[in-house]
C-alpha cells in the first residue's frame, strides 16, 4: 500500500478556520455568552491476533460543540457536520435548549482571553503516518513472535488532531495533538506476556524493545507456582503502579472533598503516602501527553498535587474553584510520580536486591469497593512472577488484591526512578517500579 | 424517513468496491441524536444534545478487512473512502495468512423501526428538566443526604445498510433511560443508593412509568439506612439476588465468556480470552440446572434487538447454557464458521459509523424458573438479599469475579431483617452458577442491561439487555469491602 493514500486526506479544521469557524458561531448567537469547542480527528489502528491482522481502521471524525447562555440558563448542542447549516442549526438548537432549560446556579461565563503554555502536544511523524506505518509495526511484531513460534495480539494506532475552543469573551486557543500506541499480549500455550508504549511520536514506540519485553514475560510464564492468597512483599512494574495511582488521582475532586464524600475529605496538608513521592504535573515533559489548554479553555499548569508524602492539591471545577477564590485552577493533564533520594537505576536493579517477592507485570479490571477508605480491587495479569534471591525463579498464579492506595503506599521500601507506564485503563503517567510491603493478595484464579 | 442521498452514497461506494475485485463490502450510513440532561446536587448541570452522521465501508479483500470512515457526507467523500478501505484492505491482505470466509446469509431487504407510544425528543426539556429538579429535591428533602444526581436520556438512530451481496436494510431505533441517586453522609462515612429504569428500545412512557417522585423517597430514606448500617461480618452466605443486579453479574461471567472471538483469542491483548473454549461446547458443566441462559435478540423493547445487525444478519434467539451446560456462543459472519456453524448468530455490532463491527453480547437472559421470590427467602437460615448494582471486577478468562451490590439486606431464618453495608462476594464462575439452587417464576423477571460495554480497540461501547428474575445462590463467599487500618 502506498503513503499516498495516506496522506490524501482533506486537512483537519486549522486554526485560521476555527477562529472563522467559532467568529461565526459567536456572530449568530444571540445568547450572553457562547463558548465552543472544536474536535477534529483522523486516526486509525490496525489491529492482530493469533498472528494475523483481525482489523484495520482508518477514520476521520469532526465535531463542533456550541454551548449558549442567556443569564444562567445554557444550552449545549454538537453536531459532526460542519457544512454551513448544520452549524447554523446547532447554534440555534443550543440557544433553544438555553431559553428553556432552569437556572444554573453554579454557572459561570466562559474564561476570559488567556495565556496558555506551547507543551509537545504534536509530531510531524505521527500526523504523517498512515495505514503502512501502522502495518509495518504490526508486521514487526508478529515476525518477532512467529519466529519464536509464540502467538501475537496487540495493536498499533496513530492519529492527529487538531482542538479548539473560543469563547464570546474573546477566549480563543486551537492546537494540534498526535497521539501513537503499541501494545502487544504474546501468548506461549497458556502463558501470556504483555507490553505497551504510547507517545506523541510514533518514532518513539521502541516496538522491538516492548515485542521483546513481552516475548520474554511469555517464555517465562510457561511454568506456573501455584501459591495461595496472602500478604506477600511485590515489586510493582510502572503499569501496575500507574493502575493504582490512576484511582488516587481521580479521588482528588475538590468538590467530593468538601462535602465529605472523598477518601481524602479532611486530609488536605496531611501526609497520605510515603514522605519520599511527590506527584507533579509536567504538561512540557516531552514524555507525556501535556496539554496547551482544557476543555473549558483554561490553560494547564506546572503544579505540585502531592507533595513530599502530603496532599498539596486538590482537582477543582470552575465552579468550586470560584466560591474558594483561586485564581488559578491547577491541572493533572500530564502527571509524573517520583521520589526523593535514591532511587535505584532499573526495575532490574530492584530484582536483583530483593530476597522474596512478587513481581507484576500489571493490574487489570482495577475498580473502587469503598470509596470511603478508596480501597481498590483487580487482578494481576499477563506476567506474574516469584522473586527470590534476586532472581525470577517462576511465574505464580494470577492473584485478586485487596488495597487501598492510601495504604500501599505508605508501605513503599525502594523505587526506581520514574518511567513511561501507560495501560488499558489509564493515560500515559510517569512512574517508579516499586517495592512495597505486605501487599494483600485476597484470592486466587485458575491460571 | 432515511435522507433521499444515502442510497446515491451506498451506490457510489458499493460500485467502487466491486470494482476493485474485493469478495465483499457493505456501507453503514448512520444519523444519531443523543439528548441528555443532567441533574447534580438539586439543579440542572446540563442539557445537551449531540448529533453524531457519518458512514462507514468495509471492503473484504482476498480475505483480508479493510475498514474506513468519515463524518464528511458528500459525493466526494463517499468513493474517497471506498478506496482508501479497499487499499486498507489490500494492505491487509499481504499479511493474511488464513484467509476470511464469511458464514453464508440469506438477502435481506427490510425496514426495522422501534415502537414506542411517546417520542422523547417531543417532550417539552422544561418538563423533563422539572421532573429531575423535583426528584432531587425529593432525595434531599430527608436529612443526611448531601448529595444528589438525577439524569435522563435518549436516543434515535436512523440508519442504512447496504451490502454487496444485495441487502437493503434500513433502520429507525430509540431507545431510553432515566436514573437518580442521594448520597447520605454518617459518623464520617458515606454511602449512596440510586434508582435505575433500565435502558430499553421504547418511548417516554418508560420513564412516566417510573414515577420517579415515589422512588426518590424510598431510595433517600434507603441511603440513610444503608450508611447507618452495620458493616458485614465475613464468612459464607446464601444469596438472593434481585434482577438488576443479577444483569450485571450474567453479563461479566456469562455475556463474555460466550462471545466467541474472544474465545479463538481476537481480545486477547485487551478485552480478554475466555475459559469458554471451543472443545467445552455441548459437554462443559457451567451451572446447576436451574441455569438456563438464552440470547434472545427478538424480544421487542430490548436492547439488541434491532431487527438485524451490523453484518446484515437477522436477529436471533437461541441457547447459550441449557440444563446447565454450554451449548452455544455469540456469533458473527466472520468467526461463526471457526466452529463449524454454518450461520452467523447475528451478534456483530459496531457503536458508531466511524467502528468496525465487533462480536457482542446479545440479549442474554436468565430462563425464569418456578419460584416465588417470599419461597427463595423462605429456606435461607443465613443470607443476604442484594439489589442493584456496585463494585465489580473479573480476570480476563472470566473465572474469578467479584462483586458489590447497591443496597444490601441480612436475611435471617427466613426473612429478611435489616440492612448491612460494604458486602462484596466472590466466586469461580462455575462454582457460582453451580450454587444456584432456585430461580423465581417470570412475574418477577425485569429486563436490565447496559449501554455501556466496553470491548474492542479503539474502546467500543456494546449494547444488550439481560432479563433475569430473582435467584439464590448457596454458600458464597463474602467479604468486607474495607480496607483493614
Amino acid at each position: 500500500m502506498s503513503e499516498k493514500i495516506s496522506k490524501s486526506w482533506p486537512k483537519l479544521t486549522s486554526r485560521e478556520e476555527f477562529r472563522f469557524l467559532s467568529d461565526l458561531v459567536v456572530k449568530r448567537s444571540t445568547g450572553d455568552h457562547t463558548f465552543i469547542s472544536l474536535q477534529d480527528q483522523h486516526g486509525g489502528t490496525t489491529r492482530f491476533a493469533n498472528n494475523q491482522i483481525i482489523q484495520n481502521v482508518d477514520a476521520r471524525r469532526g465535531a463542533l460543540h456550541v454551548t449558549v447562555a442567556f443569564g444562567a440558563r445554557h444550552g449545549t448542542a454538537a453536531t459532526t457536520d460542519f457544512t454551513a447549516g448544520a452549524v447554523q442549526e446547532t447554534v440555534t438548537r443550543a440557544m433553544q435548549i438555553a431559553r428553556l432549560s432552569p437556572e444554573d446556579p453554579e454557572f459561570l461565563p466562559p474564561p476570559e482571553p488567556q495565556h496558555y503554555l506551547a507543551p509537545p502536544t504534536s509530531r510531524a511523524e505521527t500526523a504523517a503516518a498512515g495505514p503502512p506505518r501502522r502495518l509495518e509495526y504490526a508486521n514487526e511484531a508478529i515476525g518477532h513472535c512467529r519466529m519464536e513460534n509464540l502467538g501475537a495480539a496487540g495493536l498499533v494506532s496513530s492519529a492527529v488532531a487538531t482542538v479548539g475552543i473560543a469563547a464570546s469573551t474573546g477566549l480563543f486557543a486551537h492546537e494540534e495533538r498526535t497521539d501513537a500506541r503499541f501494545s502487544l499480549t504474546v501468548q506461549a500455550g497458556d502463558a501470556t506476556g504483555w507490553s505497551a508504549s504510547a507517545h506523541r511520536s510514533i518514532d518513539h514506540l521502541k516496538v522491538q524493545d516492548r515485542t521483546l519485553t513481552a516475548i520474554n514475560k511469555a517464555t517465562r510464564s510457561h511454568i506456573v507456582r501455584k501459591l495461595p492468597p496472602g500478604r506477600y512483599p511485590v515489586i510493582l512494574e510502572p503499569a501496575a503502579v500507574a493502575g493504582l495511582w490512576s484511582q488516587l488521582i481521580q479521588a482528588l475532586d475538590a468538590k467530593a472533598y468538601e462535602t465529605g464524600t472523598s477518601a481524602l475529605s479532611g486530609r488536605l496538608g496531611q501526609r497520605i503516602v510515603d514522605q519520599r513521592l511527590t506527584l507533579r504535573n509536567r504538561p512540557m515533559h516531552d514524555d507525556l501527553f501535556g496539554l496547551g489548554f482544557t476543555s473549558e479553555g483554561l490553560p494547564t499548569t506546572e503544579s505540585d498535587w502531592i507533595t513530599e508524602g502530603v496532599l498539596s492539591q486538590l482537582a477543582y471545577d470552575r465552579f468550586t474553584a470560584h466560591r474558594r477564590g483561586l485564581g488559578t485552577i491547577p491541572t493533572c493533564d500530564a502527571p509524573c510520580l517520583s521520589g526523593t533520594g535514591a532511587a535505584l537505576p532499573t526495575l532490574q536493579d530492584l530484582i536483583t536486591r530483593t530476597e522474596h517477592a512478587i513481581l507484576v507485570t500489571n493490574f487489570w479490571y482495577i475498580r473502587t469497593v469503598n470509596p470511603t477508605d478508596l480501597t481498590l480491587t483487580g487482578m494481576t495479569r499477563d506476567g506474574t512472577f516469584l522473586v527470590e534471591n534476586g532472581e525470577i525463579v517462576s511465574a505464580v498464579n494470577n492473584f485478586r488484591f485487596h488495597e487501598s492506595p492510601l495504604q500501599v503506599f505508605n508501605r513503599l521500601e525502594t523505587y526506581t526512578g520514574p518511567t513511561d507506564a501507560v495501560t488499558s485503563e489509564t493515560g500515559k503517567v510517569l512512574v517508579p517500579a516499586m517495592k512495597l510491603r505486605d501487599f494483600h493478595f485476597s484470592s486466587v484464579t485458575r491460571f | 424517513m432515511l435522507p433521499p442521498k444515502w442510497d446515491e452514497f451506498a451506490d457510489l461506494a458499493l460500485k467502487r468496491i466491486v470494482a476493485s475485485g474485493a469478495e465483499y463490502g457493505d456501507i453503514r450510513l448512520l444519523d444519531s441524536i443523543t439528548q441528555t440532561i443532567t441533574g447534580a446536587d438539586r439543579r440542572i448541570a446540563s442539557i445537551r444534545e449531540q448529533q453524531d452522521r457519518g458512514f462507514g465501508i468495509r471492503v473484504l479483500y482476498h480475505g483480508a478487512w479493510g475498514f474506513a470512515a468519515s463524518s464528511v457526507l458528500s459525493v466526494e467523500e463517499v468513493p474517497r473512502i471506498a478506496e482508501r478501505a479497499i487499499e486498507i484492505a489490500k494492505g491487509s491482505a499481504s499479511l493474511a495468512m488464513n484467509k476470511i470466509i464469511l458464514a453464508d446469509e440469506p438477502v435481506h431487504r427490510d425496514r426495522f423501526v422501534t415502537s414506542y407510544q411517546l417520542d422523547p425528543f417531543s417532550i417539552p426539556l422544561e418538563h423533563k428538566a422539572s421532573l429531575l429538579l423535583q426528584t432531587m429535591e425529593s432525595l434531599h428533602r430527608q436529612s443526611g443526604i448531601v448529595r444528589s444526581h438525577a439524569s435522563l436520556w435518549a436516543r434515535r438512530d436512523c440508519k442504512l445498510f447496504v451490502s454487496t451481496e444485495g441487502s437493503h436494510l434500513e433502520f429507525d431505533l430509540l431507545a431510553v433511560n432515566g436514573d437518580f441517586g442521594a448520597t447520605a453522609v454518617h459518623d464520617g462515612r458515606f454511602a449512596s443508593r440510586n434508582f435505575n429504569t433500565p435502558h430499553l428500545r421504547t418511548g417516554y412512557e418508560l420513564i412516566e412509568q417510573a414515577d420517579f417522585p415515589a422512588e426518590a423517597t424510598r431510595i433517600a430514606s434507603q441511603a440513610i439506612e444503608k450508611v447507618r448500617a452495620p458493616a458485614i461480618k465475613p464468612g459464607l452466605f446464601d444469596l438472593v439476588l434481585d434482577p438488576e443486579h443479577l444483569s450485571l453479574t450474567m453479563h461479566e461471567s456469562c455475556g463474555h465468556p460466550s462471545e466467541l472471538d474472544r474465545a479463538l483469542g481476537y481480545e486477547a491483548n485487551y478485552a480478554g480470552t475466555s475459559f469458554l473454549t471451543p472443545e467445552k461446547q455441548g459437554t462443559y458443566r457451567y451451572g446447576s440446572p436451574h441455569v438456563n441462559f438464552v440470547a434472545d435478540n427478538c424480544e421487542p423493547e430490548t436492547l439488541a434487538a434491532t431487527g438485524y445487525d451490523d453484518d446484515g444478519v437477522a436477529c436471533q434467539r437461541w441457547d447459550i447454557i441449557r440444563d446447565g451446560l454450554f451449548v452455544g456462543y455469540c456469533t458473527n459472519r466472520e468467526v461463526a464458521p471457526k466452529i463449524g456453524d454454518s450461520r452467523s448468530r447475528g451478534s456483530n455490532r459496531a457503536d458508531s459509523w466511524g467502528s468496525v463491527p465487533i462480536v457482542r453480547i446479545a440479549n442474554i437472559g436468565l430462563e425464569p424458573g418456578n419460584a416465588t421470590l417470599d419461597g427463595l427467602f423462605a429456606d435461607v437460615k443465613k443470607g443476604i438479599y442484594i439489589e442493584g448494582h456496585g463494585s465489580y471486577s473479573i480476570d480476563q478468562r472470566r473465572y474469578n469475579f467479584q462483586f458489590g451490590g447497591d443496597a444490601f439486606w441480612l436475611i435471617e431464618n427466613g426473612q429478611r431483617t435489616h440492612m448491612v453495608r460494604d458486602v462484596i462476594y466472590h466466586g469461580i464462575t462455575p462454582e457460582f452458577w453451580g450454587s444456584c439452587d432456585g430461580v423465581a417464576d417470570p412475574s418477577h423477571r425485569k429486563r436490565y442491561g447496559f449501554i455501556t460495554c466496553g470491548k474492542g480497540q479503539p474502546g467500543q461501547s456494546g449494547w444488550m439487555s439481560h432479563p433475569a428474575s430473582h435467584a439464590r445462590f448457596r454458600n458464597i463467599h463474602v467479604i468486607k469491602g474495607q480496607t483493614g487500618s
